[in-house]
Order: C-alpha cells, then structure tokens, then sequence
C-alpha cells in the first residue's frame, strides 16, 4: 500500500510544495452565436520558486487560465466546475471583497502585455508605486520612497533618481514593463502571473527583460506563472511547462522534457514549427486546418480534426490527462 | 550580370512634428536584383515600414532617389502612380484590416484584373482568379466567400494572392505572417516560396522576426534608426555578423532550445529617438567597441569583404 505522498506523486498531486493547484477548471461565455467553452477542463501545478509556462495560440484559453486565478473574468464568464487551490484554499470559492483583501496584489499578482495601458498616465511613477506600497504595508512616507527607489533598483532602472518623477509616456516599453515588475514585487507576492509581457517588446529589449526575470528568480525565490505563445521565451525562463490547445492543457512536462521529447501530437508539431537558428524553411512542421472555433469545439479529443495520427476513439473520446515519465502528463489516446 | 530591378540611392523621409523631424528613413542606399529575395530586419521604429511606403510612394520622398529599372519613378507624377502599383505590389501585415470585409473573395481578387486591363471579360477574369487561388493553396469555392468566414492564415494567403495577381516585377511584404500563429506561419511561408518558383518573383521581405528573414531572404539588410547599417549574402552574415548592432540583434534572439540560453544582456540601452540621433555613428552609444571616431564621424555603409557592405569604423 503506497503512502499518502507516494499515492499523491502518482497521480502528479505532490501536495507539499505545490503553491497553487488547478484541478478541472471549466469556464464558458454567454455569446450571442452561443456558448463558448473557453477553458474545458484546465488542470495543471505550480510549486513553489518555479516558473511555470503556460504556451499556445491565440485563443486558446491560456490568458482566460490567468484571469481566472486572478478572479478577474468578466461578466458573462461562467466557472461551471473546477478548483484553484492557493495554498490549499480554493480561492474560487471566495467574494469579490475577501479576494481584493487577501489575494489580489499581496498574494497573487498580475502583469499584462501592454505596459503602456497598465499604467496611469495621469500620474508619475512614484505615485503610482507609492499607492500600491500603501494599499498592503504600513510605513511612513520616507520608508515608502525608499522602497520605491529599492524595487526599482531591482529591476536595474537607470537613473532612479529623476525616473520616479516621470510620467508614463516618457518611458520606452521596456522601461514601462520593467516599472511593472517592480510595482507587483513591492507587495511581495507569492505567485506572480505575467501574461505575454514581452509580446509588444523588441528583441533586445526582450534579452534585457528575460534576464532580469531570470536573475530576481535567483535572487527571490520567485513563484510564476509565465503565460506566453513563444517557444523561445519559455526555453529561455521556465522550469516546467503546460501546453493548452482549444481550452484544454494536452501536454505538461519539465522543460527540457518537453523539448526533447515532446509525446502529444501538437507539442510536437508545434516545437516543430518554430524557426530556430539552425533550421530552415523545408525542416519546418506544418500543421493543417486551423484552430476550432470554440462556440462548437471537435467532439472527443479537441485536435483530432488536425491530427495525422487521428483514430476512431479520438472522435468519441476526451482522453484524461495521463502521467506518462516523470512530471510529464499528456493527455492522448495514442500515447 | 543580375539584372538590377530597384535601386534606391540616399533615400530620406523626415515627418514634421511639433519637436523637430522624425527621421525615420535618413539616406538609406541599396540595390534589388532580379530574381532575389531581399530582406529586411530591423526592430520596431527603425523605419522599415516607412521605407517600403516610401519606395512604393504612398509616402513622397524627402529627398534621394529611386530607380526601378534603370527608370527614376522618384517624383513621378500621382496619376502615374497606378503604373507603379502594376510593377510592385505590397501585402500588408495585418490580413483582418487589409481586406475589405463587405467584398467577396472574387471582387478582392478581380480588382487587380480590372483595374490594369489584364482581363477583358468575366470568364478570363475567373480562370485567373482560379489560377491564382491554386496557387496559395486554396480552391475555386473561395471566390464565393467573404472575409469573415476565412481565418487569418486563409485571408493573408487571399491578400498574396491579390498581391500576386498583377504580376508584379517586385513584391513587398511587410511581416506577413506576424499576425499570425507560428502553426499558420509554416504554410504561408512554404506558399510564398512556391509561389515565387513558379512565377519568377522578386520579394522584398521585412520583418522583425530573425530566424524567419534567414530562412526567406538570399541576401539581407540589417536597418538601425533609419540607417542602413550592414547588407550581405545572408549565410554570410549570420555565420559572421561584422557591425556590432547586427552582432549584438542576433544574440539577443532567443532559441527554442532549453539548453540554449542568453547568459548575458547583447545590446545594453534602448533605442534612441529619430528625432534627435546620436551625433556620429547613431549607434555608439549601445556600442561596446565605440571609440573616439565614432561619437564624431558618421561611418558610411562601405564594402569590406566578399560583396559585404557595412557602416562601421572598426572595418
């Protein structure tokens, strides 16, 4: 008879170090065409001081996963079923108001593609971090400046000095996304969230960016969500990642693992497809149809319309998401 | 010989605004062989949008010169433009704004045909349409559709398509598969070479994207802050980057390979303003060989070694 652990380990739950456990999260939208099932069944873990990538296309449901944690869908968003345990609790149980008191920013934060409109242009910088500072400590004025100029420091702002009297628009993006970062540590969050932070950055603004993440990691035993759609990026910074297609996570592996030895025919395709610097055009996968439009999603297994090894049961089943090596899930019929 | 089809000779487009002239393209020179696929990288504002809306004056030069073979179309008069959209065409990046979404995949695509005389009746008009449609991989049934009811893969392959039907002597395409996701890229970019096999096109390709200009492009320029600052063979230049900015671009591009990692930040800074470039080389300041020359002279985009042109003092 395996012990709790063991059993736990079996079924991919080791509950001791997970910060936040997703288990079969459905969510929906009322639309005019009809129901959309944007998430169908979202599972995955992060544990503690990793960075965890959540990759796909567009559409795909991997920005509806960050929302949904945040607690921020709008609407006419619908969670039908599913838990998001935050440190054992389930947070999806929780009010608007105990969720702004005891999650949003102090436990779980967020940082948005676009720094450009996460940020007030109205104010400067310092006002801005000086509010956020505010809402979740204590401190005097003075220790509250400080603190402004340390988190700033730490993203490596130059020029701190005169940089907190800036407004918005007189920062490059870079600037504006690192000011982001910097804003969300000051309340010491347990889990940082980033959805597509440097999708409207250029290159070596990128590089400058990853590395930063990549040294505050070091620094700050950092907990992060990193939802993205590029393979680079997330080969760059994560430990472990989940790949969702159509609303469902079909694949979740350590980095490497997922890399190497990709076992979901889409992971495949899909790290296949993504040029790098050594092949070219003619070793490039190509994966036929499109994405499903969610309001009538595939029966059974969501990508078996584009599936070269597609059998009978693929239209008729959903295949679970299965441990097949270690930390690594798929969720196929053929593997 | 290659035939030259475009030259373009100090070419400068400065916007006017409040705080002084955005320089956005500022004495760009180069040459455009038949045949060829040219490419273009650059980041984001280092003018090479502004260039190709330039060459194709939607835009009116500043000042400078463009050829298109052996001809100065520089200061050609606006109703003479439509000659010009016959020998060049462009593809636009976005395919959800490029179509027009109340026109049918046939009207699209008949308008080339009967803007430029090439058809004179309706049933020659669709034998093209079908043709061209065979081409990017789509199938008769199309013509029938409208924009809403395709995906963006299947409306960027109906925007080449329009592009295409001209026959054009060059096509330009502005980051034609940004847009679009990486599984959807694969087949537009395989189409785009097929496409230029069977009709002997020349491409004039920018992107931002690294990797993908190496895979398209047989000879590329690297662009900074609306300068040219290296031109080359395209494995030339990537097995060995010669001006510190295209060193630097191509490190900081990050490989879709865990093992593979950016140890250390490639460019430092950010870039500066078109409105006020640095003085000398515009990128000596990011520059870690910058020396005395170089924050003094600008450096001019000069030959250095097989056929390779590059803008820096260190050469």
């Amino acid at each position: 008879m395996p012990s709790i652990q063991q059993q736990n380990e079996i079924n991919g739950h080791n509950t001791m170090n997970n910060l936040i456990e997703i288990k079969n999260l459905i969510v929906s939208f009322e639309t005019e065409e009809g129901k959309v099932e944007a998430l169908d069944g979202v599972e995955f873990q992060i544990e503690e001081g990793t960075i965890h990538g959540l990759i796909g296309e567009t559409g795909c449901g991997k920005s509806i996963t960050g929302m949904s944690i945040m607690g921020l869908l709008d609407n006419n968003a619908l969670i039908e079923n599913g838990e998001i345990l935050f440190k054992g609790k389930n947070i999806l149980k929780y009010s608007e108001k105990r969720l702004q008191r005891e999650i949003r920013g102090n436990e779980i934060a967020m940082i948005f593609q676009d720094p450009a409109s996460s940020l007030n242009p109205v104010f400067t910088i310092k006002n801005q971090m000086e509010e956020v500072i505010r809402m979740y400590q204590k401190a005097g004025k003075k220790e509250i400046v400080k603190r402004v100029m340390e988190e700033l420091s730490r993203v490596k702002l130059p020029d701190v000095d005169s940089l907190i009297y800036k407004y918005p628009h007189q920062l490059s993006g870079g600037m504006k996304q690192r000011v982001m970062i910097a804003m969300m540590l000051s309340c010491n969050p347990s889990l940082l969230i980033a959805d597509e932070p440097t999708t409207a950055l250029d290159v070596s603004i990128q590089a400058q960016f990853l590395k930063i993440l990549n040294d505050l990691r070091q620094e700050m035993h950092m907990t992060m969500l990193y939802i993205t759609h590029n393979l680079a990026v997330i080969s760059e910074i994560c430990d472990k990642v989940s790949v969702m297609y159509a609303g469902r996570i079909v694949e979740t592996a350590p980095v490497r693992t997922l890399f190497k030895n990709a076992q979901h025919p889409y992971t495949y395709k899909l790290i296949h497809s993504v040029l790098g610097v050594e092949n070219n055009l003619e070793d490039l996968e190509e994966i036929p149809g499109s994405v499903p439009r969610l309001i009538n999603p595939p029966k059974g297994c969501r990508f078996h319309p584009r599936c070269e090894e597609a059998k009978e049961i693929c239209s008729k089943e959903v295949p679970k998401l299965k441990k097949i090596g270690e930390k690594h899930f798929v969720a196929c019929h053929e593997r | 010989m290659r035939e030259k089809l475009l030259r373009i000779e100090n070419l400068k487009k400065h916007f006017g605004s409040p705080s002084g002239d955005v320089r956005a393209v500022d004495g760009v020179s180069f040459e455009i062989f038949k045949g060829e696929t040219f490419g273009l990288v650059g980041e984001s504002g280092c003018g090479k949008s502004t260039l190709i809306r330039t060459i194709l004056r939607l835009l009116k030069p500043t000042s400078g010169s463009i050829y298109l073979k052996n001809k100065d179309i520089t200061n050609i008069p606006k109703k003479y433009t439509n000659f010009l959209r016959k020998q060049m065409s462009l593809v636009f990046q976005n395919p959800h704004s490029s179509l027009n979404p109340r026109m049918t995949v046939y009207d699209t695509l008949s308008r080339p045909f009967l803007i430029h005389k090439i058809t004179t009746n309706r049933e020659e008009t669709t034998v093209e349409i079908v043709k061209i449609l065979k081409t990017m991989g789509l199938q008769a049934e199309h013509m029938i559709r409208f924009p809403h009811e395709l995906s963006g893969g299947q409306k960027q392959r109906i925007a080449i398509a329009r592009a295409l039907a001209v026959e054009p002597e060059v096509v330009f395409l502005d980051e034609p598969t940004s847009a679009l996701d990486v599984s959807v890229q694969t087949k537009i970019l395989k189409l785009l070479n097929k496409a230029k096999k069977e009709r002997n096109l020349t491409y004039f390709y920018i992107s931002h994207d690294i990797n993908l200009i190496r895979v398209v492009s047989d000879r590329i320029g690297v662009m900074y802050l609306g300068k040219i600052v290296e031109i080359g063979d395209v494995l030339k230049v990537y097995n060995k980057p010669l001006h510190p900015y295209t060193v630097g671009l191509f490190k900081s591009v990050p490989e879709p390979d865990p093992d593979k990692k950016i140890t250390e930040i490639p460019l430092v800074g950010e870039v500066p303003s078109p409105i006020n470039p640095p003085k000398g080389c515009r990128f000596h300041p990011r520059c870690p060989h910058a020396f005395e020359k170089c924050r003094e002279i600008e450096p001019e985009l000069k030959p250095v070694e097989d056929g390779r042109l590059v803008a820096c003092h260190l050469y």
